[in-house]
């Protein structure tokens, strides 16, 4: 309990330092956002224009209330107003496209995580074997192919050349989105095979790897040749002591690679034109809607602290060290 | 493939654990024979250990030459090409001809120039930002293993925080303010974000190694605690940072290329990264000019995974059950061979 009290402590001071760093990042910058809006109408501003211009970034008042005012409207989840969609308020878009994101990265997670670990769990087993010398490099090589040229690679080949799959959306733009609609369900998943298929490929091949080391460093531990000696069948020692040992520190990584997957989503996303926070951020980026681009930031940053804390809880039950 | 003879006790140890007696074998040169144990050539002897264990191993040196071509081929590019990778070459969308061996852009480029002079960029960009990741992360995690205390309390929440912050988004964030960030200015910020692994790791090494009897007698002898970390705690943790470095290098290298990709960089510089921009805002795939946009695809990959190739043999320094069990797959088949069990592992 303790443990989890402290963990608890960590996020949240992580969490204002987040959203100091969202605060001070554009004032202590050169030319601000509200600068630049304010040259572009090359004097043309009335005062009272220039100073209602400055209040809706949250730039009047001395920095003490500027901060105290931001981090009342983040509680608030008031992100301020989109520019690009305007006057959609950009909390609304930035849940909107959460939304998918969710879908690809919980998906992708799910299955390279799962893959890469039994891969990992068989390649330490057999540990110099062919499994292990051959897919071990190429899972790994794998990782360093970056989300952005596997989605290019998998976009060419079957979307524009095969034509299996679409070349953008999240679902069939004639289905209302109803997500107990078991045909709005199958076009969702239709739709995001591509863009979860190409993180998948980049990221097993880190699980495996992790898997497999931690592993081969607990093959070697009393406990291990104990069951061994005790005539315990293969899949026990293997899959109840050793790889359920080895799972622990995995979780802890995992929680903390979800931000990596999340950029990884971002790019993915901008290739398959899939209505995600990687696609409304490239948009974002093009017109310079900062209101976006600093939410995007703070709501990624909520979801991997939230994932870490999620990962401690499951680590003290898995295990029991750990419940003291 | 010799790494067995650095320690020989360790295939006759499990034989004789297997049953493999001295009795029944021949005689020991004949066992290393038949193990695929070739002596070892004498230079590898004279390097220390870690180094003649880096050279021996086939994955990290093939890596390293790899790495070591395509630096050379970007430091050549003016004796390789005679074009100018900001100039007009040619007519635009040429597919590869004898003139421009990998085409043109729509701006009329020569890629394969480009791609060369690109390469500059993104690999120095990418170095830069691993050492200096690396480097961060060595006096952080040093300080905070050695001096521990407060000091460590501080240093760890920094440590926890940067690894909990999604990198990318926040170097978006970043870029975007910078207003079409220079590669240098990325560079900056990856390695400013990137130091939190390397800072973890070499804080625990350092922890374990304090209470070692080196280090004990050292304070007990009145050493300065610079010099005891100059001296006796850093040599130690040169793999460590090796590894660090390289995986540093590669998420750099990566992340400059997404970035720029996703149109945060500074468009007229030409690295990897910019390239695929322009290719993708040209429509390079569905325009069918697939001449632009492999090449730099191609050359991130094989840059990526030749440092995977070069952390392969880092790691196994670091972690020295990892090179044994590299070995064991030989083992196991030659006491299958010889009708033992090979349970043992």
């Amino acid at each position: 309990m303790v443990f989890l009290l402290r963990r608890l402590l960590f996020y949240f001071a992580a969490f204002f330092l987040a959203i100091t760093f969202n605060f001070l990042i554009p004032r202590l910058m050169p030319g601000n956002p509200s600068d630049r809006i304010i040259a572009s109408f090359q004097g043309r501003l009335t005062e009272a224009q220039v100073a209602a211009i400055r209040k809706s970034f949250g730039l009047d008042g001395n920095m003490w209330e500027q901060y105290v005012t931001y981090i009342g409207s983040v509680f608030r989840l008031d992100f301020g107003i989109s520019t690009v969609q305007f006057p959609e308020p950009t909390a609304s878009l930035l849940f909107y496209a959460a939304t998918w994101t969710l879908v690809l990265v919980g998906l992708a997670i799910f299955f390279a995580f799962t893959i890469g670990s039994f891969m990992g769990i068989h390649a330490a087993w057999n540990r110099g074997g062919f499994f292990d010398s051959f897919f071990t490099p190429i899972n790994v090589m794998m990782n360093a192919f970056t989300p952005a040229i596997v989605a290019l690679v998998l976009f060419y080949a079957f979307s524009l050349q095969l034509k299996w799959f679409p070349l953008g959306r999240a679902h069939d733009p004639n289905l209302m989105p109803n997500w107990l609609d078991l045909k709005f369900l199958g076009s969702v998943l239709y739709h995001a095979t591509l863009p979860v298929m190409s993180i998948l490929l980049v990221s097993f091949g880190g699980w495996h790897l992790g898997m497999r080391n931690v592993m081969i460093n607990l093959l070697n531990e009393d406990f291990v040749i104990l069951a061994k000696a005790k005539g315990l069948s293969e899949n026990r020692v293997k899959y109840r002591y050793v790889a359920r040992n080895a799972i622990l520190p995995q979780i802890t990584s995992l929680a903390l690679s979800i931000g990596y997957m999340l950029g990884g989503a971002l790019v993915t996303e901008a290739v398959f034109n899939y209505p995600g926070l990687g696609k409304f951020t490239f948009t974002a980026i093009g017109s310079r809607d900062y209101s976006f681009i600093q939410g995007q930031l703070l709501l990624l940053t909520t979801a991997v602290l939230v994932a870490n804390l999620l990962s401690d809880i499951a680590n003290v039950i898995l295990d029991p060290r750990l419940r003291k | 493939m010799s790494e067995l003879t650095h320690t020989p006790a360790l295939p006759i140890n499990v034989a004789a654990r297997a049953g493999v007696g001295s009795g029944m074998a021949p005689d020991h040169a004949a066992l290393m024979a038949e193990l695929g144990v070739k002596p070892k050539p004498g230079w590898t002897s004279r390097l220390p250990p870690s180094l003649a264990s880096f050279v021996t191993n086939g994955k990290g040196m093939a890596g390293v030459i790899l790495l070591l071509i395509l630096i050379a081929a970007s430091f050549a590019a003016p004796l390789i090409s005679d074009y100018n990778p900001n100039r007009r070459a040619g007519k635009p969308s040429q597919a590869p001809t004898y003139e421009h061996v990998l085409g043109t852009t729509r701006m009329g480029k020569d890629v394969f120039t480009q791609l060369l002079y690109g390469g500059r960029v993104s690999l120095g960009v990418g170095f830069f930002a691993g050492v200096a990741a690396a480097a961060i992360g060595l006096a952080l995690g040093i300080s905070a293993g050695y001096f521990g205390g407060r000091v460590d309390d501080i240093i760890t929440f920094f440590v926890n925080v940067v690894l909990v912050l999604p990198g990318l988004p926040l170097i978006i964030v970043i870029a975007t303010l910078v207003e079409e960030a220079s590669p240098f200015v990325i560079g900056a910020v990856l390695a400013a974000t990137g130091w939190g692994w390397s800072a973890r790791t070499i804080r625990t090494q350092t922890l374990s190694l304090r209470t070692r009897e080196f280090v004990l007698s050292a304070e007990l002898l009145g050493e300065r605690k610079w010099r005891i970390v100059l001296i006796e705690i850093f040599p130690n943790m040169l793999s460590f940072f090796m590894s660090g470095l390289v995986l540093g290098t590669i998420a750099a290298i990566l992340a400059e290329a997404a970035l720029e990709f996703i149109g945060l960089g500074d468009p007229n510089a030409v690295t990897w990264g910019t390239m695929l921009f322009w290719a993708q805002n040209n429509m390079a795939l569905q325009s069918g000019a697939w001449w632009e946009i492999w090449p730099p695809c191609i050359a991130i990959m094989v840059t990526g995974a030749s440092l995977v190739l070069v952390n392969f043999s880092v790691d196994e320094i670091t972690n020295p059950q990892l090179k044994a069990s590299r070995k064991i797959g030989r083992i196991r088949r030659f006491l299958t061979r010889r009708g033992r069990s090979a349970d043992v592992f």
